[in-house]
């Protein structure tokens, strides 16, 4: 799994394929403050972002990933 | 050969196979779309094939014929019976190829005339132009120019200043690309991910992801129905995005941009009348020409500016400007105006005026282009290259871009060849470089190193290796790109001219080399199915186009089995010895049970046993059937043969087949194939009359030959049957004593249904003239010999006028046989069940002595007897039973029944029989031996040798 | 982990040529016949990161495939790319309806393949 949740916190890891968007809609659905750890990202699937966009998550740690850092930096926020 | 090519051809031979197939059921049935979509996906899949070779003239007919069965399968041209001819032609002419392929491993360079010709032939019959070549590029500039849309410009002062910054200061001369990617919502089901593919983008400057809609609450998100925009600043050329977003070109816009569309001052509009004044100072400085001091005053004014001001940020991309474009005073003058309505400059407004200083930002400032260029995606690299170098000379480039598009094509040959060499496909690979480098060559005017590259290349070809190729490129790459082109019109045509010439030059003279050195070897002396150069090489009218082949003399065996039969050979072979390794067990069990006197023991063994015995039978019953093969796959080959032989003859057969599922063994089935067409032959030449002849008879003009198989009795039967004219028992009768095949004592007592079977009568032909056509100078006795050879059997029941019935019986597997055991001598041997009729014990007083030979009475029947000791020519005498009993193996030889005196009869058992060798296999008298439970050797006799 | 990829092609040829061609590139790969078949290994496990698929194949071909594919739970997403031949522009729309990713066009070389398969498969 490339995303594990936290009690507060989904850290994802690699690359979040499509099908793990739906636990994470879910997981933000009972976590509105849930924070992001893409520390370890490499790549998520679209699906992921904007579900992630839709709920107006907070980054806590970029992602050492450059370029993937820079692309999130347009449609989230970091603390 | 390599196993990709043998792959190929024998999935060609079955492609072709099945279009003869439904060639001639379309013929039947011309109205069949199913059918025609068979036949399409075979030429289809052909033809996609032979593109993963180098074969030029394969892959041409093939796809002439694909695109005629597209057109017909779209209604574009009407299936007809020439079409069906012409398709079986093409068919013809692509097998041979493979044959020449599959012998010499290339084919001769002959044969490029005919393939012309033939495409050329099909592609008439779909009665459109050939090669319609693909609309050129769709590039259109608009004429009037609109500027960037407010969208693109909303994304542009999305990005960094720094960014755009870096991105002016390169002034990239292709202009800078944006692209808005708008993926559709359900692309996520498509499998696109759109976010990498964005990522991805070649070239990227920079990207950014938007949201196209407000975000509904999470509760009613939907997380698979895709609501992103994908924003993208990138300086690669045009083309190389259009392939890069080929699948999803349709959600993307793209719009090309001058670097200076970046020049967006942003920041806090707030300012004071102090900018008016420098606006006006400025301004002056840059009409007197003095750029430094213009940047003097800027740096200054800018040191006394907050960093967040609007001003500050104008004044940034001024010092920009005069660092990158000094010259260019209308560019420098609209952003010192810009100042005064803190608005951006219109570019596009100005672009006109601002003039062109560098040749590629000339005119275009922000072309939409919208339209996809399929050519440019698809090609290989080769082609790919030349379309570069064409639009390269369309643009009307100068020498120094000429130059800089020779250095990236030759460094896309370079890294090309650079790849690791290991592949089937490499000599493919290395042709294709160099007919782009020979572009090159041409486009730069270098022709003198023209011999020097083709040397490489060939000897890379030779050796199948990149190498020398790539040495050549190292040595020449920049001399290339550094020669002037000789003119800059010539440069595109030359190049994707030679691309194609010199593939197709290379191919015949670079390939027979490599394959020299096995040809010899594998070429096997069918002069039959090549045709002789000359006659290949000399000009003959287009509808005389023949192959030299005819369907019938390829026998394509080993080709239906995809295991390799060695495989299943040895299979069987194990399964033999373990069938041997088993029946010792009995052997064991008896020996527990009287040597060591455990019987319990013995009963245990013999349990064991009886559970490894069902494994091992089993285990034989399933290796039989994976040897197990359809007719069909001999069937298949008739409605061919039938067709072209009748029309040859001026017949009209109808040919119905029966029963093509019936299996048996592969070489039951394989041996079946030269019997079954000359009987099918000599059906058709000799049984079945011309119309008239029929017409005149009272029968349908057309005769009905029919091919049926059925499995009886645990043998296959083949019957042939044609209601021809049938044979006349007198003219055979007549001809047989003629040609002293049987005395005048037989000729009086023959019966009519004996006599037609002496067709099979070795030196017997019936044929008045030799035909063309069955004439062989072999009759019906080689039909005997090869069905005999396989422990079949074969007769003929005809009535004159009525037509022919021939019966072939074969057994279902050749690998077991059912033998009896007999003793002689105190010897044993095997008698195969197949021609055992029945054992009796004749007292030996029944038995009398007729002219020197033996003989009794069974039933009223005489039967003559032979001691088998005599027969082997053993010294000791038959010996017989307490009770002065003979034992005597009744036999069938022939038509007649035989007793054979021996010892004793004992059990029959199932044997993996094999055939003797070396020196034994002069021995007629065994049909081989066979390994029996207990180790020891059995001798199985071949019965009718032996009498 | 090497990324495994699925070829479904009816012609031994195609399959041959590109088994070779990947499995060169470092990918693990699975083949199938036609549709039916590939759906019957998808169904025991068999789980592919990429699908190449030939459009015209017997028993299943390459559009229904496609289509029954992405109704199965797991494939849902997985990039698929159809291989048609570039005479054949429609099929190439009509794949995309029915859920292809992209297209390949025949005959494709080991370079080709592995540029297109780098695009659409994330950590490839």
């Amino acid at each position: 799994m490339a995303i594990v949740y936290t009690k507060n916190k989904a850290v994802f890891s690699d690359a979040a394929g499509a099908e793990e968007a739906e636990t994470l809609l879910e997981w933000l659905g009972k976590h509105p403050k849930g924070k992001i750890d893409l520390g370890a990202c490499v790549h998520l699937h679209p699906a992921n972002l904007q579900v992630m966009m839709a709920a107006g998550c907070l980054v806590t740690v970029r992602s050492s990933d450059q370029d993937l850092a820079a692309w999130i930096d347009s449609a989230l926020k970091t603390i | 050969m390599n196993p990709l090519l043998e792959q190929f051809l024998s999935e060609t031979r079955e492609s072709l196979q099945g279009i003869g197939e439904k060639l001639m059921q379309l013929e039947n049935e011309p109205e069949s779309a199913e059918l025609m979509t068979e036949l399409f996906r075979f030429v289809h899949t052909l033809k996609g094939n032979s593109g993963l070779f180098d074969f030029p003239e394969l892959t041409r007919v093939l796809h002439a014929g694909e695109d005629l069965m597209d057109a017909v399968r779209d209604g574009k041209a009407a299936y007809c019976l020439p079409m069906a001819d012409l398709l079986l032609d093409a068919m013809d002419y692509v097998g041979m190829l493979c044959d020449e392929i599959e012998n010499d491993g290339v084919y001769a360079a002959a044969h490029a005339g005919d393939s012309v010709r033939l495409a050329e032939t099909l592609r008439r019959m779909i009665g459109a132009p050939a090669d319609a070549p693909g609309a050129a590029g769709a590039v259109s500039p608009s004429a009037a120019d609109p500027g960037p849309s407010a969208e693109v410009r909303s994304l542009l002062s999305g990005i960094p200043e720094r960014i755009r910054m870096d991105a002016y200061r390169a002034q990239t001369s292709g202009g800078l690309h944006c692209l808005v990617y708008s993926p559709v919502q359900d692309c996520f089901f498509q499998g696109d991910d759109p976010f990498f593919q964005a990522r991805r983008t070649p070239g990227i400057v920079w990207g950014g992801i938007a949201a196209r809609e407000a975000w509904p609450e999470l509760a009613e998100m939907d997380a698979y129905n895709c609501v992103l925009d994908f924003h993208v600043l990138s300086e690669a050329p045009a083309e190389e995005l259009k392939e890069y977003y080929r699948y999803v070109f349709e959600q993307l816009q793209m719009t090309t941009i001058s670097p200076r569309c970046l020049i967006l001052p942003q920041g806090d509009p707030n300012g004071g009348p102090v900018y008016e004044d420098f606006v006006g100072d400025a301004l002056g400085l840059l009409r007197g020409g003095d750029i430094d001091a213009l940047r003097r005053a800027a740096r200054s004014m800018l040191e006394l500016s907050s960093r967040e001001l609007w001003f500050s940020s104008a004044l940034r991309w001024l010092l920009l400007a005069t660092e990158v474009e000094p010259e260019n005073g209308v560019v420098l003058e609209a952003i010192i105006t810009s100042l005064r309505t803190l608005a951006a400059p219109e570019w596009h407004v100005l672009a006109a005026a601002a003039g062109p200083q560098s040749p590629a930002a000339t005119g275009v400032c922000a072309a939409k282009e919208c339209a996809v260029q399929e050519g440019a995606v698809q090609e290989s690299a080769a082609k790919e290259s030349a379309a570069k170098e064409s639009a390269v000379g369309e643009a009307g480039l100068l020498r120094e871009e000429t130059g800089a598009a020779i250095r990236a094509i030759v460094d896309v040959q370079r890294e090309i060849l650079s790849l690791p060499d290991e592949v089937a496909w490499i000599a493919g690979r290395v042709k294709a470089a160099a007919a782009s480098l020979e572009g090159c060559l041409r486009s730069s005017g270098s022709l003198d190193a023209l011999p020097g590259l083709r040397l490489a290349a060939e000897s890379s070809v030779a050796l199948l290796s990149a190498a020398p190729l790539l040495a050549w490129v190292e040595e020449y790459a920049e001399e290339m790109a550094a020669a002037p082109p000789s003119s800059p019109n010539a440069a595109p045509n030359a190049a994707s001219n030679a691309a194609p010439n010199a593939a197709s030059e290379a191919a015949p003279n670079a390939t027979p080399a490599t394959c020299q050195a096995e040809a010899p070897a594998a070429r096997e002396p069918s002069a039959e199915a090549k045709p002789s150069p000359a006659a290949a090489a000399a000009p003959q009218p287009e509808s005389e186009v023949k192959f030299g082949r005819r369907v019938e003399d390829v026998y394509a065996a080993a080709k239906s089995i995809k295991v390799d039969q060695v495989k299943i050979d040895r299979l069987m072979n194990l399964i033999g010895e373990m069938v041997v390794a088993k029946n010792a067990l009995p052997y064991l069990a008896g020996r527990a049970e009287s040597v060591f006197g455990v019987p319990e023991f013995s009963r245990e063994i013999k349990a064991q046993y009886a559970v490894i015995n069902r494994i091992a039978e089993e285990m034989q019953d399933s290796i039989m059937q994976v040897r197990m093969m359809p007719v069909s796959f001999v069937f298949q080959r008739f409605p061919r043969l039938v067709r072209d032989t009748s029309n040859k003859l001026g017949k009209e057969v109808n040919l119905v087949l029966e029963g093509e599922e019936t299996e048996a063994d592969k070489n039951i089935i394989e041996s079946l194939g030269d019997p079954l067409v000359h009987i099918v032959r000599n059906s058709l030449d000799h049984g079945i009359e011309s119309p008239e002849a029929r017409i005149a008879a009272g029968k349908p003009a057309a005769g009905t030959l029919v091919i049926r198989a059925s499995q009886e009795a645990g043998r296959v039967v083949i019957e042939i049957r044609d209601d021809g004219k049938g044979i006349d028992p007198a003219v055979i009768k007549r001809k047989a004593y003629e040609k002293g095949l049987i005395d005048e004592d037989r000729l009086e007592r023959i019966t009519d249904p004996e006599a037609v079977n002496l067709v099979f009568a070795s030196g017997f032909s019936t044929a008045e003239a030799v035909s063309d056509l069955s004439g062989r100078g072999v009759g019906m006795d080689v039909v005997k010999t090869a069905i005999e050879k396989v422990n079949g059997t074969v007769h003929l029941e005809s009535e004159k006028g009525k037509g022919t019935r021939i019966r072939i019986s074969l057994p279902l597997s050749m690998a077991v046989t059912n033998v009896m055991i007999v003793e002689s001598n105190r010897q044993i041997f095997g008698v195969p069940m197949d021609a055992v009729v029945e054992t009796v014990r004749v007292p030996r007083a029944a038995i009398k002595t007729i002219k020197k030979s033996m003989a009794t009475v069974l039933r009223g029947r005489i039967v003559p007897l032979k001691a088998l000791n005599t027969l082997l020519g053993l010294a000791a005498q038959q010996r017989a039973n307490e009770e002065d009993e003979l034992a005597v193996l009744v036999v069938n030889v022939g038509d007649q029944q035989l007793g054979i005196l021996v010892d004793d009869f004992h059990e029959t058992v199932d044997i993996i029989l094999k055939p003797m060798t070396g020196v034994l296999a002069g021995l007629a008298a065994y049909a081989g031996s066979a390994l029996l439970g207990d180790g020891s050797v059995l001798m199985v006799l071949n019965v009718k040798e032996v009498l | 982990m090497a990324k495994t990829i699925m070829v479904v092609d009816d012609s031994a040829t195609m399959r041959l040529s590109l088994k070779s061609a990947l499995e060169l590139s470092g990918f693990k790969v699975e083949c199938a016949g036609d549709g039916v078949l590939a759906l019957n290994q998808l169904k025991f496990g068999v789980k592919p990161d990429l699908i190449i698929t030939d459009i015209n194949m017997p028993n299943m071909g390459g559009l229904e495939f496609i289509k029954t594919l992405r109704t199965l739970p797991g494939f849902r997403f997985t990039p698929v790319l159809a291989l048609t031949t570039e005479s054949h522009q429609e099929k190439r729309d009509e794949a995309k309806k029915h859920g292809a990713t992209g297209w390949l066009v025949k005959p494709v070389t080991g370079p080709d393949l592995v540029k297109i398969i780098k695009q659409v498969l994330p950590g490839a």
